[in-house]
């Protein structure tokens, strides 16, 4: 599902974040990216969706070869992977209902799939009863929620989370991480870079560690150090 | 495809209505800039008609009996052809003489159907040498005296100095037409930069979940289209104004009787209408085409 063949990248003034990285995620699995800020972990999560490009090395995602992809091809692309962030990123003047409808109305979905998924994807992260508030109405968990449901209305093959549980309590990071696990049970490969300890031990899934932009450890059911 | 319209539609709206001080004076500017283009076409049409005789250095006329006989003809040809005095000439005859009287009275069919080409005079029209008032006044009385001939009709003064100044007038309304087409394209950039600046997160997400650059990019160039069209939209009615307040002024002036030439043609009007939209829609397509590639890229 994603490859990295010694990818590496370097921005401006230098700094390197991602050297001679490569990797394999399999469709349906579960991978955790961690490691100290700055190491690499959202470069990584940008380069699979294209939001950066490699300086050198090959990046397949979907099939794709990311390289070789023209722009005009992106969009597409992107409708494969959902991604969810710690600053959730939703619009603060709409709806529950309309920020996740807008995922799928800007790629041109009709509106009778629209009226039929958006209930059910709020069923699914259990915001039916809530439809109607606006984000500001909700809690962060509640919220991330939302960006969750907009990331996953669309059944993308990949889902892509920078820190999702970074501005949460624990408890509620709890009830975020069965969400993601449900997800990748249906079988979406999710990609998640986070700090939190808790989480990552909890899960006992793979673990990439990055340091300073270099892959120091991969293992499959690893812990956060 | 019919819910895609409906989105752009929806949204260009909202954008319009969000943006509305901007919006507004972004319309306006494009109605004051396209009526001065507008304004400017008709005078410059009005004054080729009026002056249509006098054009290219023609500065007097000299018209024959309809019933002039060839030796007539022959004498003044001779005169013209071998005069140092003249400069050059054309020969109008009496069909050329109808078609000319009938572009020129093409919005009063009435004139036109009581003439035939039969009783149209035929004419020379003559460039003299010597363009000085007294000369070309000396000539034309030299040539009244010749037989055959029924008038000679000199380009005046009060003509020429009123061709100057119709011509200045629709050039300075041009020029100031392009330098506010101009600001126009600006203002509406500047509209539709604040409008995409007013949503970067809505254009984020879109990118985000994998709208094209095309469905980002539509609904703000449509925003830029209806400031260009709504903008010239207004200007068509001060086409109207014009003709029926200012060129009917000059028509209805005794300043110069063949002033009562300065009109333009009924079709004329929506012609110079539906050019001023086009212009509308393009210079408003323009502003915002630029705006959205300097500033939706991905």
């Amino acid at each position: 599902m994603i490859r990295l063949e010694s990818v590496s990248k370097v921005f401006k003034g230098d700094v390197t974040a991602l050297r001679d990285a490569s990797a394999e995620i399999q469709r349906g699995e579960f991978v955790f990216l961690v490691g100290p800020s700055g190491s690499g972990k959202s470069t990584f999560i940008r380069l699979l969706n294209r939001e950066e490009v490699a300086d050198s090395g090959r990046i397949m995602v979907a099939g794709k070869d990311l390289g070789s992809l023209s722009s005009w091809r992106v969009p597409y692309l992107r409708r494969n992977i959902g991604c969810i962030f710690q600053d959730y990123k939703l619009l603060s003047k709409k709806t529950v209902a309309e920020n996740v409808a807008f995922g799928l109305e800007v790629i041109g979905r009709p509106r009778p799939v629209i009226k039929r998924q958006v209930p059910a994807i709020l069923e699914l992260v259990g915001l039916s009863r809530k439809a109607d508030r606006t984000p500001d109405e909700l809690s962060g968990g509640e919220q991330q929620r939302v960006s969750i449901a907009r990331a996953f209305v669309n059944r993308p093959l990949i889902l892509l989370a920078d820190e999702p549980t970074g501005n949460l309590d624990p408890a509620t990071s709890v009830g975020i991480m069965r969400l993601l696990d449900r997800i990748n049970r249906s079988g979406t490969t999710v990609v998640m870079a986070t700090h939190d300890r808790s989480v990552v031990d909890t899960m006992r899934r793979r673990v990439i560690e990055l340091d300073r932009g270099v892959i120091v450890r991969d293992e499959s059911r690893g812990v956060y150090d | 495809m019919i819910y895609r319209l409906w989105y752009f539609i929806r949204e260009t709206v909202v954008s319009l209505w969000r943006n509305l001080s901007l919006t507004l004076a972004a319309i306006l500017t494009v109605g004051i800039s396209l009526s001065l283009v507008g304004t400017s076409l008709l005078v410059r049409e009005g004054a080729d008609r009026a002056t249509a005789q006098f054009q290219e250095g023609v500065e007097f006329i000299v018209f024959m009996n309809a019933d002039h006989t060839p030796d007539q003809d022959t004498a003044i040809r001779q005169v013209l052809d071998t005069s140092p005095a003249i400069g050059g000439y054309s020969y109008v005859d009496k069909l050329a003489a109808y078609e000319e009287f009938q572009t020129l009275f093409v919005d009063k069919p009435e004139l036109i159907e009581s003439v035939t080409p039969d009783v149209m005079p035929p004419s020379y029209r003559i460039v003299p040498a010597d363009p000085d008032a007294a000369n070309v006044a000396e000539l034309a009385r030299q040539f009244s005296s010749q037989p055959g001939v029924r008038e000679v009709a000199t380009a005046t003064d009060a003509i020429r100095q009123i061709e100057d100044f119709s011509t200045r007038v629709s050039q300075v309304l041009l020029v100031a037409a392009v330098v506010l087409v101009a600001v126009s394209a600006m203002l509406i950039l500047n509209t539709v930069f604040t409008a995409i600046g007013a949503r970067r997160e809505e254009i984020e997400v879109m990118k985000l979940v994998g709208a094209t650059n095309w469905f980002v990019r539509i609904p703000f160039m449509l925003e830029g289209m209806i400031h260009g069209l709504i903008g010239a939209a207004l200007a068509i009615p001060s086409l109207f104004i014009v003709e029926n307040q200012v060129l009917s002024f000059f028509q209805e002036s005794d300043v110069v009787p063949l002033f009562r030439g300065f009109a333009v043609p009924d079709g004329f009007v929506w012609d110079t209408s539906l050019w001023l939209l086009l212009l509308g829609g393009a210079v408003g397509m323009f502003g915002s085409a630029v705006a959205v590639t300097r500033y939706l890229d991905v």
